[in-house]
């Protein structure tokens, strides 16, 4: 089976009508399943966060068979996500798209369950020493997306679980654990 | 006999006819013991074989085949009824009943990706990964327990394309065109309108036509990125290793 590093691809992925949208509903229903899932399996182990439609995935194309998804077919892949609260388009033009292998409230318990098994319900933290300092180490958070951080953050503060304000230094922000 | 006038003559006759009945009651009476006798030998002789190869008959797919012929010849159907002493001793009914109930299974996950239509091989392949610790499945098998679905009336059929066969579980009805299609697919598992035209002699609108309602039916996908921009029609029943095992 071919693989992508460590992460093995499913062996629709070797068959080429795979990347040509197809126009009879059922079939495509299908097909847009099989994407769906690979997508998401894919950047879940692979921590990725935003995919840019016009860059360079993995998945994008398969050298293997020479086949590659066309504009279209991606943006109808990432849009199936996008209505499934899989996904979100970044922008209008639908040029990026943010992947959430956790939907926002998942990632918000997440964060829970990570002030909760360190103790730090009474601490302060900057946004980015929950991203990349010692204790997040090894967690699901490690290098999380800043953008789903955030947002995973404000739902907690929308709980009263945290407080989120300005730092000292302009760039960073801190939050304080209320839990 | 002369015929003797009056009552005598009569009551002689009644006699006789009576007397005839009898033998011929007595005669058809030996007649049925001994076929009942012959009967309950070969019965015996055929338990008795079975019980002996009742391992046999469940592990080894050839000898199961060749049971099944031995048993055609001799007019008996091992699996006609599932409470008769085949089904008792053997279990054999309920073999071929769960083997039906698998492909069922099989031909259902698989039928948004081939459309209904599988390649028996590739059946039996999946029916092996299914049961890894399990006797061996043969394609007669497979073909067996299909033809006792057809009974449910739900339009399982096993039809011939080229060398190879197919299992149909949608009710899809494939005319010649089509099947000529299915058998230019198997080459490369995939064909051309192109090749079509050139290879079955067709006009352009006929081999479009076949391609559009395989399209429609599920069993054609189409692909147009290929590098000479010529739209390929796959056929995800005709080749073998596009079927997706792990989400199905």
């Amino acid at each position: 089976m071919q693989k992508l590093g460590d992460f093995k691809l499913p062996h629709f992925f070797n068959y080429p009508p795979y990347f040509t949208l197809q126009p009879v509903r059922d079939t495509r229903e299908k097909q847009v399943q099989l994407w769906k899932d690979l997508i998401l399996d894919y950047c879940k182990t692979q921590k990725i966060f935003v995919i840019g439609l016009e860059e360079d995935f993995a998945l994008f194309s398969n050298p293997v068979i020479e086949r590659s998804l066309s504009h279209e077919a991606r943006e109808a892949f990432l849009s199936a996500l996008v209505s499934e609260g899989r996904a979100e388009w970044l922008n209008k033009g639908h040029r990026k798209c943010l992947i959430l292998w956790h939907r926002v409230q998942d990632w918000a318990d997440i964060i829970f369950r990570f002030v909760k098994d360190n103790g730090l319900e009474d601490s302060v933290m900057t946004v980015e020493e929950i991203r990349s300092g010692i204790e997040s180490r090894g967690t699901e958070l490690h290098g999380i997306d800043r953008t789903i951080l955030m947002r995973a953050l404000r739902v907690l503060e929308q709980k009263g679980k945290l407080a989120i304000f300005k730092g000292t230094s302009a760039d960073d922000e801190g939050v304080k654990f209320s839990m | 006999m002369r015929r003797r006038p009056g009552i005598g003559g009569l009551q002689t006759a009644a006699a006789a006819r009576d007397q005839y009945r009898l033998v011929g009651e007595n005669v058809a009476k030996i007649r049925t013991d001994m076929m009942k006798e012959q009967l309950a030998t070969f019965r015996t002789q055929l338990e008795e074989f079975a019980r002996k190869h009742k391992n046999d008959i469940r592990k080894n797919p050839a000898f199961r085949s060749q049971f099944h012929e031995m048993c055609a010849k001799v007019g008996v159907d091992p699996l006609a009824s599932n409470k008769g002493f085949w089904a008792e001793l053997l279990g054999i009914g309920d073999f071929y009943y769960e083997l039906g109930v698998q492909i069922v299974e099989i031909c259902l996950a698989t039928r948004p990706h081939n459309g209904g239509l599988i390649n028996l091989q590739e059946l039996c392949i999946l029916l092996h990964q299914r049961k890894s610790d399990r006797e061996a499945v043969s394609e007669d098998d497979c073909l067996r327990a299909i033809s006792k679905l057809k009974v449910l009336g739900s339009g399982f059929e096993v039809i011939s394309v080229g060398k190879k066969k197919l299992v149909r579980s949608v009710p899809t009805e494939l005319n010649k065109d089509h099947n000529e299609i299915l058998e230019l697919a198997q080459a490369q598992g995939f064909v051309t309108v192109e090749e079509v035209e050139r290879r079955l002699s067709w006009t352009s609108g006929r081999a479009i036509d076949a391609l559009d309602t395989l399209l429609d039916e599920g069993l054609a996908m189409i692909d147009d990125g290929h590098r000479d921009g010529k739209r390929r029609y796959w056929f995800p029943c005709v080749s073998s290793n596009s079927t997706p095992v792990a989400d199905t």
